[in-house]
């Protein structure tokens, strides 16, 4: 650090320079580190598991048209040839598909009164073979039973006595109850419709994954009569994209009054629903790229340009007894200088920016450990960016010092 | 001279290929960076009816819950009730008016080979056509005595007509939907307002509907709800009846004024509407309905999506750096230039000369990085195209205003970026550059 | 102290080589004032490059303080100009965003002195050149003279058994040239052996011994009056 000093004051000789190759740095820093800091969370928002089994599920929708179109057997039709396929590993009739961005939503609360406050839950209606097809895990109580399922009729209004839940939603309706002990419970819907918690699966997502209670959901013992019905169909490891088109055709000429459509994975929804972030993150990171390559570049030619200024400032240098060490890290020297001008204003705009993104964004706060990563960055790729030139630099013969200009 | 100046300016550009260069690619850089979020904000933001969007008004009743409200905000649901949508198309206190609902049906069309397949369909009244200045390719509307007779007639969107009808003219076809029998009365032209504004709780960005029919068609013929239902309260009589007749909103209502005067004559015709409701029990809640024109609607919904949004902050101070470094780099270049500039000066260049001499060169790395820009901005809306979708489907053209922004915008941030060091050259004092020669 | 023996340079392109030294010997005895005079492209400049280990050779040996440095690496080379030999050069070499004291600094940085051994010789150097009240002056606030003054200044402060000058006047009036003179044998006088290159025949006969190279020799060890041509009289 001894050539601190002269190389300060050689600095502020030609302030405009070094300060706009700072500002630089700092606006650079503060887009790197926000942008790193969004992306994270995105990524920590698709990690998100579904709780079913993802790689191996599909789901296809049956809407009947004929007249003479019949619910209840299709359905039942339905499900015993499902069910019977080899390769297949359960299957159900639901109205709703984890991730799909549709479904159904009610208010369960623990008491009485339309007064009181419900919480909200998505609702899946399931039978008796949902907890194998969703691939969940019972924590607490029973499975549904075939004599626990009812047919759900269009605009019914009522719902079955008994309800398995998330645990999510078991400890958001019973926070000071352990797990175990929320089977047997009793909560209502509807206000004041008593329904009572047989039993506590460990995860299933809403249909909405962008909803900030995603983990709540609950099972009700139902299958719908509606025209309209969603299969939902796990496989064997590897069988699934088989099986879809056979399913499918399977379906469509096993009753010609309906039709097939709606034929997606859980992996393809997956995508769709995160495709906003997905797409975030990859323009973030093309941003990012560019940025660090424009900043790079920038101080890359500015350097060049200031080493061959001073040519014969090098060559005199060089004359005078510095090595070719000296002279490299006079420029590394005067870059890490700039830089930590630069970094300093990032930090500030950094925490700016993201304050911004708090308020209008309602985005989280940046974890003060990106500030001291985003630092090192911007100090890496200035010392990087400068090395080139810096190496030139050092190259330059000091007998460049008795040639006249 | 001004040629004269533009070749010298090339002239320098090409002495430093690199350095030219790279000025050249962080205007571009920053300019298509910023053209691409631009293009993507406007369009989200874009008004999708101009001409007429300060008259139409979208309806919000507050028919909700006593005990909560229905948003943060204490907006009104931003839906209707069935009963609500129904009497407030029954009184006709607007100029013109028309409640609306998605709805979805099999389509069951003629012929051995055709498959029935699933079509999205938007019910309205008759006045949905020339209220939203919808354009007909055949036929016309259905008329309000369709409206209230429920007759079974349809408008087909162009694509729909090219699919089931290979794009003649159907009107007076029939047409087999939800199991009934339709008559075709009209087929619309190309029609896709960014953003679908008349109904923004099912995505801003959907594409309209395949077909039209008449609302009042709802009851008899069951016809499915889609979008969003929401309930405060569950029906409290059973079947599709009952559901309509529910406090369940699912229904959008526009109406058409054409003044203040009947803007506030419409809000105090809701008002005692909603006090006429209360008389009858419902409506439990404090008067809190509202008119809002297009543009405020879509603010409400909050339709320019965050992301986009901190998109254009983050492209704005993209395209700073990259001026930032530009500026660094001319500033480099005009001060090597020092010599041949004090040269210049000592054989007669006054400082304007330079002035204009070195804005030029500036000017000209402007035009061209604002040529590279448009070249990336299009390149960067596919990308967006790529990566959102369809969602992104209709946001993602550049048009000639968007074009000429691009260059403007390219053209100005070089010389913002060229007039500090041009001042700084013009700075230069001849007789010292001469001297330490 | 120096010695050279055939020394040879050749400066190679695609097309010509050009000797620019060949077969050149010559000793200097410690505390001599030597000038080096010849036309131009003589190899005047070669031999103070090579001299000054700013340029490597390519036959022949130099022992500088009898040590050989013909294998010397190049970091071992700079240790040697900066402790053994100061330069002055004819276009000054300031470096324009120092001011004086920074400007004599730069060698002594180089050296890794403490700082108040530094600031000790900085102050009594620029205090012999008669600047010491100016060291907080940039180059450019001074006279091409005053800027000579620095340059020498500068070459003093490293106190280097030998200097040598380049055209040490050649961007001088003929005032500023004597005055410059007078300082360099001020410092030949405190014992500094120096070799300086000229042009200038009146400043060359003020020096203990001159040197007279043509085509990369040394043509003779010519007296004052031998050189003294009116064609190169002319030169200054």
């Amino acid at each position: 650090m001894r050539d601190l000093g002269p190389i300060l004051r050689a600095m502020l000789r030609n302030k405009t320079g070094a300060l706009l190759i700072a500002i630089q740095i700092a606006v650079t820093m503060t887009i790197i580190v926000n942008a790193v800091f969004i992306i994270q969370q995105r990524i920590e928002l698709m990690a998100r598991a579904s709780g079913v089994d993802e790689a191996n599920t599909f789901y296809l929708s049956s809407v009947g048209f004929a007249d003479d179109f019949n619910a209840k057997t299709t359905v039942l039709e339905d499900l015993a040839a499902l069910r019977s396929l080899p390769g297949v590993v359960d299957a159900i009739q639901t109205n709703a598909v984890p991730m799909s961005g549709s479904g159904w939503s009610m208010g369960l609360q623990t008491e009485p009164g339309e007064e009181f406050d419900g919480t909200g839950v998505a609702v899946y209606m399931i039978d008796d073979h949902g907890l194998n097809t969703l691939d969940l895990e019972l924590v607490a109580g029973r499975n549904f039973t075939p004599q626990d399922i009812l047919w759900r009729e269009p605009a019914a209004r009522n719902w079955p006595d008994i309800v398995i839940v998330t645990q999510a939603v078991a400890e958001a309706l019973f926070p000071d109850t352990p797990v175990a002990d929320v089977v047997g419970k009793t909560v209502y819907i509807n206000d004041d419709e008593s329904i009572n918690i047989v039993g506590i699966v460990d995860k299933l997502q809403a249909p909405w994954v962008g909803w900030g209670a995603v983990e709540r959901a609950m099972l009700s013992p139902e299958r719908t009569l509606f025209n309209s019905a969603q299969y939902l169909i796990r496989t064997q490891p590897g069988q699934r994209d088989i099986l879809m088109p056979q399913i499918e055709e399977m379906l469509a000429s096993s009753n010609k009054g309906r039709i097939i459509n709606n034929l997606n994975t859980i992996e393809d929804t997956r995508e769709r629903s995160y495709r906003r972030h997905s797409a975030m993150i990859t323009i973030l990171i093309t941003v990012m790229v560019t940025l660090t390559l424009v900043t790079a570049a920038g101080i890359v030619g500015l350097s060049s340009f200031t080493v061959n200024k001073r040519r014969k400032q090098i060559g005199t240098r060089r004359a005078l007894g510095a090595t070719r060490g000296d002279i490299l890290r006079y420029f590394m020297l005067e870059n890490l200088l700039i830089s930590s001008v630069g970094i300093t204003l990032g930090l500030i705009l950094t925490i700016g920016l993201n304050m911004v993104l708090v308020n209008r964004f309602e985005m989280e706060r940046l974890d003060w450990f990106y500030l001291p990563l985003g630092m090192a960055a911007l100090w890496l790729l200035g010392q990087l960016a400068v090395l080139g030139p810096a190496s030139r630099a050092a190259a330059i013969p000091p007998a460049v010092a008795t040639r006249t200009v | 001279m001004i040629s004269y100046y533009l070749k010298l300016g090339l002239l320098s550009l090409k002495r430093n290929p690199m350095l030219s260069a790279l000025m050249i690619l962080a205007i571009g850089l920053g300019v298509g960076a910023c053209m691409t979020v631009i293009t993507v904000n406007y369009l989200m933001s874009a008004d999708p009816i101009p001409h007429k969007s300060e008259q139409l008004f979208y309806v919000q009743l507050d028919s909700w819950d006593p005990h909560a409200t229905r948003d943060e905000r204490n907006l009104p649901p931003d839906q209707l009730t069935w009963t609500d949508a129904t009497n407030l198309m029954a009184a006709g206190k607007a100029k013109r008016q028309s409640a609306m609902a998605s709805s979805g049906a099999v389509v069951e069309p003629q012929g051995a080979e055709a498959k029935p397949f699933n079509a999205s369909i938007r019910l309205a009244y008759t006045d949905f056509f020339p209220m939203f200045d919808v354009p007909f390719l055949y036929g016309s509307p259905w008329s309000a005595e369709d409206d209230r007779n429920e007759r079974q007639v349809v408008v087909l969107s162009k694509a729909m007509n090219d699919k089931i009808f290979g794009g003649i003219n159907s009107v007076g076809e029939s047409l087999r939907i939800a199991g009934t029998l339709f008559t075709v009365v009209g087929v619309l032209d190309s029609w896709q307002p960014v953003p679908r504004f008349y109904d923004l709780t099912t995505g801003a960005f959907n594409t309209t509907e395949d077909l039209f029919m008449p609302l009042s068609l709802k009851m008899p013929l069951e016809l499915d709800s889609s979008g969003n239902v929401n309930c405060w309260k569950e029906p409290e009589q059973p079947g599709f009846k009952g559901f309509l007749l529910s406090e369940c909103v699912n229904f959008q209502m526009w109406v058409e004024l054409d003044n203040e005067q009947a803007k506030a004559d419409y809000l105090a015709f809701l008002d005692n509407y909603a006090n006429a409701q209360k008389e009858l029990g419902r409506f439990p809640r404090p008067l809190n309905n509202r008119l809002s024109d297009v543009m405020t609607w879509l603010e409400i919904e909050e339709v320019v999506a965050d992301d986009a949004r901190i998109m254009l902050w983050l492209s704005f101070m993209f395209l700073a750096v990259c001026l930032l470094n530009t500026i660094a780099l001319l500033l480099a270049k005009f001060s090597a230039k020092a010599p041949e500039i004090g040269l210049r000066r000592a054989i007669g260049a006054s400082r304007r000369d330079i002035f204009v001499q070195h804005l030029l060169e500036a000017g000209s790395i402007g035009i061209l990085g604002g040529v590279l820009g448009l070249g990336l901005a299009l390149l960067g809306l596919q990308g967006i195209g790529a990566l959102y979708g369809e969602f992104a489907e209709n946001l993602t053209s550049l048009d000639v205003p968007l074009v000429l922004l691009a260059l403007a915008l390219a053209l100005l941030a070089s010389i913002l970026a060229g007039l500090y060091p041009t001042w700084r050259a013009c700075q230069v004092n001849p007789s010292q550059q001469l001297k330490s020669q | 102290m120096l010695k050279m023996q055939r020394i040879s340079k050749v400066f190679r392109t695609d097309l010509v080589a050009t000797h620019a030294l060949r077969d050149f010997s010559l000793e200097v005895a410690e505390g001599e004032f030597i000038s080096v005079t010849g036309p131009s492209g003589s190899g005047k400049t070669t031999f103070l490059n090579i001299a000054g280990l700013l340029e490597s050779f390519d036959q022949g040996q130099y022992f500088l303080d009898n040590e050989d440095i013909s294998n010397l690496s190049d970091n071992a080379r700079s240790r040697l100009r900066n402790e053994k030999i100061g330069f002055i050069f004819q276009s000054f070499n300031l470096i324009p965003d120092l001011n004086l004291f920074d400007n004599v600094d730069v060698p002594l940085r180089y050296r890794k002195l403490p700082s108040a051994e530094r600031k000790r010789r900085i102050e009594k150097s620029l205090e012999t050149v008669g600047l010491a009240s100016r060291y907080k002056h940039l180059p450019s606030q001074l006279s091409g003279g005053q800027q000579q003054r620095v340059a020498i200044a500068r070459a003093l402060a490293g106190e280097p058994r030998f200097l040598l000058a380049d055209e040490p006047t050649g961007n001088l009036d003929s005032a500023m040239a004597a005055s410059v003179l007078e300082l360099l044998k001020d410092i030949n006088n405190a014992g500094t052996t120096i070799i300086m290159v000229t042009h200038d025949p009146v400043l060359a006969e003020q020096t203990d011994r001159q040197i007279y190279v043509r085509d990369g020799q040394i043509s003779n060890i010519a007296s004052t009056a031998q050189i003294a041509t009116p064609r190169l009289a002319s030169g200054a």
